[in-house]
């Protein structure tokens, strides 16, 4: 039983908006929860996925989680260390062990340097190597992301969208991390090129015993380099467990529908069910929501097929009553009044 | 008709490419220019600086009154009083030459501080420093100038303190907008990620690498309007006085003849004023484009 | 219907080049492309970034502008009984010398041909030929609401010149793309919409005009994945009910494959493969060109899944049209290559020629290909 590396309990990041000069200096104005209690945790060389639509707050809980922004309540512990209020002095040692590829692929690629330096800097920030083992350990990195040596004297502006992606992840591996949150690591990608990201990010987690927090929004990658997925619903984790299950047998309407999605493009695939309902009988348009002002009760049900389906039970919009998550067998947790 | 060829052979690199290559025509022409007259301007001065003139500026004769060019002894002339044009042309850079760099130096290293602090610090440091940089881009300078004069003595330090002073905005606003366009690339982000000091972060990232084109533009510009206020002021008759030479007085002291037929007493100095100024923002502009310019594909 | 025999739009040989100053060398976009849309069909572009399939619809709409542009080729639209070429006296304002079979010279009258293309296209763009685009937001102008853009297309394009029947024709088209509230949603402005409405609001102002052809590219990308199936369910709709021919480009293989008759596969600027949908995609397909396998292939499928195997992934990069090689495009990352047909595929480029009836494949694989 390999041990925890991450443990993430009751997060809560806010992001307030401030309006005008008055609310300014009073210092109110409205609160908006891009994180609103999310609790999991990784184990060590595991891969946790975490998908859901843009703005369910996927992307905030990857910074948050590596103390790029503060959280406005809940706990961090990384490797038995509880990190959640550790100033930025005492972080930096830890910095290098968990990293971030970000979804930018100009992310940390100084459009000045020429990549050579680029992986030097990232060599020396935590270490002082010798020239002769910056310069051993550069090839190694290039060779750990099979990019080709003539590379080291580009500009990133001269580098294609997947050679940007494998400097950027050379660059965090120069570190030396354990944890690495992947956020969107394919997007932006060419599909020929995505797969070979995928598989680079594999490997490496099979070399170096990575864990990855695999944040990205294209499902059968996901579930492909997935143990365990969690899906997020605006700010909120609806459901987690075993990629398999989730991906086959969903209990959150919600994940039903992300997945059939993905049926309704090929038809060649079997259309997903969820309980008794079909989600395919879900024609109508959704509406646009306002994230500011979640509904009451249960946030899906606006949109959830099984609240039609059940004749609109008062339970899913009863403000005292939101879901929480509830353990359905084998660590698999629902958050629904009727999975 | 527009004509296209494709050099035979193998297609390099951009990164191979030299500077000259890369750039346009037109920057090549405006940068030479500019460096042209930087170097003009700073020689002078050092000739000025150590006295090594070929006439005494300040010395009167009467017997060669408003001589015009190229008369024998005097290659630019003499003005109202015999004096050696020349001699006082290169004198007259005095004026403006270090009052101008404090001001310059005022605006970049302030403008640069309360840019940094606006764009990293953001929250309540943008918020002030953007209230502070509108207050001050509010005022009218010249007036400020003018009171300042009247307030303490015309003294031309002081002045250029005030014009450094209201030159921090335009700097702050331009270098917090970069930091904007940084962050919005995760790129800051990313720095602090890998554990990047804040302090090379916003050195060598932020100011360094990416500020430094801007910077170098925004002193040349800067430069610019210090001579434009030292000369305006001088023509006023606020700033340098008679017999000190001072391009703006000799323009004003040349006026009175001008009428009389006799232009070359003040055009001279118009035409340096008028040249220098313009070399200096041929310069910003063209090394905006040579150090700036999108790398085009 | 003798009238409607032959494609729709037919693209013959078509040739757009842009031009890298710094590099000074040709940006092949699209490097001799044939193509045929028949009327009433779907015809799903497929690449990926550089394959040229996004140029190559811009070149149908005349909206290329940067240069040199467009060089040679003809694009033939037959609609309404009259058929014309849309690069018509191209040759008048293009020409470029060769050598070694490449272009390494090209002369353009740009603004000439601007004017003339513009000429040529009146009455064509907008209302025969009909584009929607990615990023639907931006396409759409901010400052106007969505029922007054859609009003203007229709007084413009149809013969529904009256503002108040103008309006009904809107708020039918509005319908038709299933907007809920039409009649609330005309009053918005585009940035009070959201992604999804934004491109039904502009795929309402494309077929409003009732074109012959619709050019969609990528009409999902930067959608929501549960946005996309249902824009995607829309268009499928759409196209059951009006019938109308569509060029679909994107290089998301499910949204092709979802909603195109016949599918062309395109890399590098060239067309590698063309055939019918189904045969083109065909997991257990034999006959293929090796791009098209090997992409299909990069995807996860539930098999690869199911076993967490690792995706097989094409080697290197895709091709930068500005270095293009001699002899196949694809060479340099092919696993299928052979001895046989080793030097063929390094020194000469295949033809695109017929292995079935209505598929054809660009590869020196293909015995028919060293027929033609």
């Amino acid at each position: 039983m390999s041990r925890t590396i991450l443990e993430v309990t009751d997060l809560r990041k806010d992001y307030s908006q401030r309006r005008g000069l008055f609310s300014m200096l009073t210092g109110q104005g409205r609160v908006i929860p891009a994180v609103d209690g999310v609790s999991f945790y990784l184990r060590e060389n595991e891969t946790v996925g975490l998908v859901g639509e843009s703005g369910c707050g996927k992307t905030t809980i990857g910074r948050t989680v590596l103390r790029l922004t503060d959280p406005s309540s809940g706990r961090i512990v990384f490797d038995g260390r509880d990190i959640t209020k550790m100033s930025r002095a005492e972080l930096r040692p830890l910095r290098r062990e968990m990293q971030m590829i970000f979804q930018d692929l100009d992310a940390g690629l100084n459009p000045r340097m020429r990549v050579r330096n680029i992986l030097r800097e990232a060599l020396t920030v935590h270490e002082r190597p010798g020239d002769a083992e910056i310069a051993g350990r550069i090839r190694e990195l290039l060779e750990q992301v099979s990019l080709k040596e003539s590379k080291l004297a580009n500009f990133p502006s001269e580098l294609s969208g997947g050679e940007k992606r494998r400097v950027g992840i050379a660059r965090v591996l120069a570190v030396r991390p354990r944890l690495i949150v992947a956020d969107e690591p394919t997007s932006a990608l060419d599909i020929s090129i995505q797969a070979q990201v995928v598989n680079l990010l594999r490997d490496l987690q099979k070399n170096l015993g990575l864990t990855y927090l695999f944040i990205s929004h294209d499902l059968p990658v996901v579930e492909l380099v997935s143990q365990k997925v969690a899906v997020m619903y605006l700010g909120r984790i609806v459901e987690m467990g075993l990629a398999e299950n989730i991906a086959h047998q969903p209990r959150h309407p919600y994940t039903g529908v992300l997945w059939s999605s993905l049926a309704d493009k090929q038809t060649t695939e079997v259309t997903r069910r969820v309980t008794n309902v079909t989600v395919e009988r879900e024609r109508r348009t959704w509406g646009v929501f306002d994230f500011e002002q979640p509904a009451s009760g249960c946030r899906f049900a606006p949109r959830c097929p099984l609240y039609k389906d059940k004749g609109r039970p008062a339970v899913c919009t009863d403000p005292a009553s939101e879901p929480q998550l509830r353990d359905v067998g084998h660590g698999h947790v629902v958050a629904c009044h009727f999975a | 008709m527009r004509r296209y060829v494709q050099t035979p052979g193998p297609i390099g690199e951009f990164s191979e490419l030299s500077l000259a290559q890369r750039a346009g025509p037109l920057d090549l022409l405006y940068t030479g220019y500019g460096l042209l007259v930087v170097v003009v301007v700073v020689a002078s001065y050092v000739l000025g600086a150590f006295g090594w003139l070929s006439h005494d500026p300040q010395a009167i004769n009467v017997g060669l009154i408003n001589a015009p060019p190229f008369t024998s002894g005097h290659l630019l002339g003499t003005d109202f009083l015999g004096r050696d044009l020349q001699a006082r042309l290169i004198l007259g850079i005095q004026a403006y030459f270090l009052p101008g760099l404090l001001a310059i130096t005022i605006s970049v290293a302030g403008g640069s501080i309360l840019g940094v602090l606006a764009g990293y610090k953001g929250g309540w440091f943008d918020t002030i420093i953007t209230y502070f940089d509108n207050l001050l881009d509010s005022f009218p300078r010249l007036v400020l100038i003018l009171l300042v004069i009247a307030a303490f003595k015309p003294d031309i330090y002081y002045v250029m303190v005030v014009v450094g002073i209201t030159g921090m905005p335009v700097i702050a606003n331009l270098i917090a907008g970069k930091i904007a366009f940084l962050r919005q690339k995760s790129f800051i982000e990313a720095a602090h990620a890998l554990g990047l000091p804040a302090h090379t972060v916003v050195l060598k990232h932020i100011l360094w690498l990416n500020c430094r084109a801007l910077l170098v533009i925004q002193a040349t510009l800067g430069m610019a309007e210090a001579i434009l206020v030292e000369t305006s002021l001088s023509y006023l008759g606020f700033g340098v006085q008679e017999p000190t030479p001072s391009w703006g007085n000799m323009v004003q002291a040349g006026a009175n003849y001008f009428l009389q037929g006799n232009f070359w007493p003040s055009t001279a100095p118009a035409l340096a004023i008028l040249a220098t100024i313009l070399g200096l923002q041929l310069l910003g502009d063209g090394l905006n484009n040579l150090l700036e310019g999108k790398r085009r594909k | 219907m003798a009238m409607d025999a032959g494609p729709l739009l037919a693209i013959e040989n078509l040739r757009t080049y842009f031009y890298s100053r710094a590099k000074r060398a040709f940006i092949r976009s699209v490097d001799g492309v044939s193509l045929g849309v028949a009327r009433g069909e779907t015809l799903g572009i497929v690449g990926e970034s550089g394959s040229g399939k996004s140029v190559t619809a811009l070149s149908a709409a005349g909206l290329v502008t940067a240069g040199p542009g467009v060089i040679s080729g003809r694009i033939d639209l037959h609609s309404n009984g009259t058929r014309r070429n849309l690069l018509e006296g191209l040759e008048n304002y293009a020409r470029f010398t060769e050598q070694d079979g490449r272009v390494m010279a090209v002369e353009k009258d740009e603004r000439g041909w601007r004017k003339h293309s513009d000429t040529l296209m009146a009455g064509v763009r907008g209302k025969e030929i009909a584009m929607i685009f990615q990023n639907p937001r931006s396409a759409l102008n901010p400052y106007s609401t969505i029922g007054k853009q859609l009003v203007e297309t229709i007084r413009l394009h149809t013969n529904f010149k009256r503002e108040s029947e103008a309006k009904e024709r809107a708020i039918h088209w509005l319908e038709r793309v299933r907007i809920d509230s039409p009649g609330l949603r005309f009053d918005n402005f585009p940035f009070g919409l959201s992604g999804g409405m934004c491109q039904r609001a502009m795929i309402a102002m494309a077929l409003s005009a009732e074109p012959s052809l619709l050019i969609a590219d990528e009409p999902t990308t930067g959608l929501d994945a549960t946005i996309q199936s249902r824009i995607v369910d829309l268009l499928a709709q759409l196209k059951t009910e009006t019938g109308i021919t569509t060029l679909l480009i994107s290089h998301d293989i499910s949204v092709i494959q979802r909603l195109s008759d016949r599918i062309a596969v395109m890399y590098g600027g060239t067309v590698v493969e063309t055939g019918r949908a189904a045969e083109v995609l065909a997991p257990q397909a034999t006959a293929r060109h090796p791009y098209t396998a090997a992409l299909l292939a990069s995807i996860p499928s539930a098999e690869t899944i199911r076993r967490k195997s690792y995706l097989q992934a094409i080697e290197g990069e895709v091709l930068d049209t500005i270095e293009v090689p001699r002899g196949c495009r694809f060479y340099g990352r092919c696993n299928r290559v052979t001895d046989a047909i080793r030097e063929n595929c390094a020194g000469i480029e295949p033809p695109l020629a017929e292995i079935a009836p209505g598929h054809k494949v660009r590869c020196w694989l293909y015995p028919a290909a060293e027929k033609a």
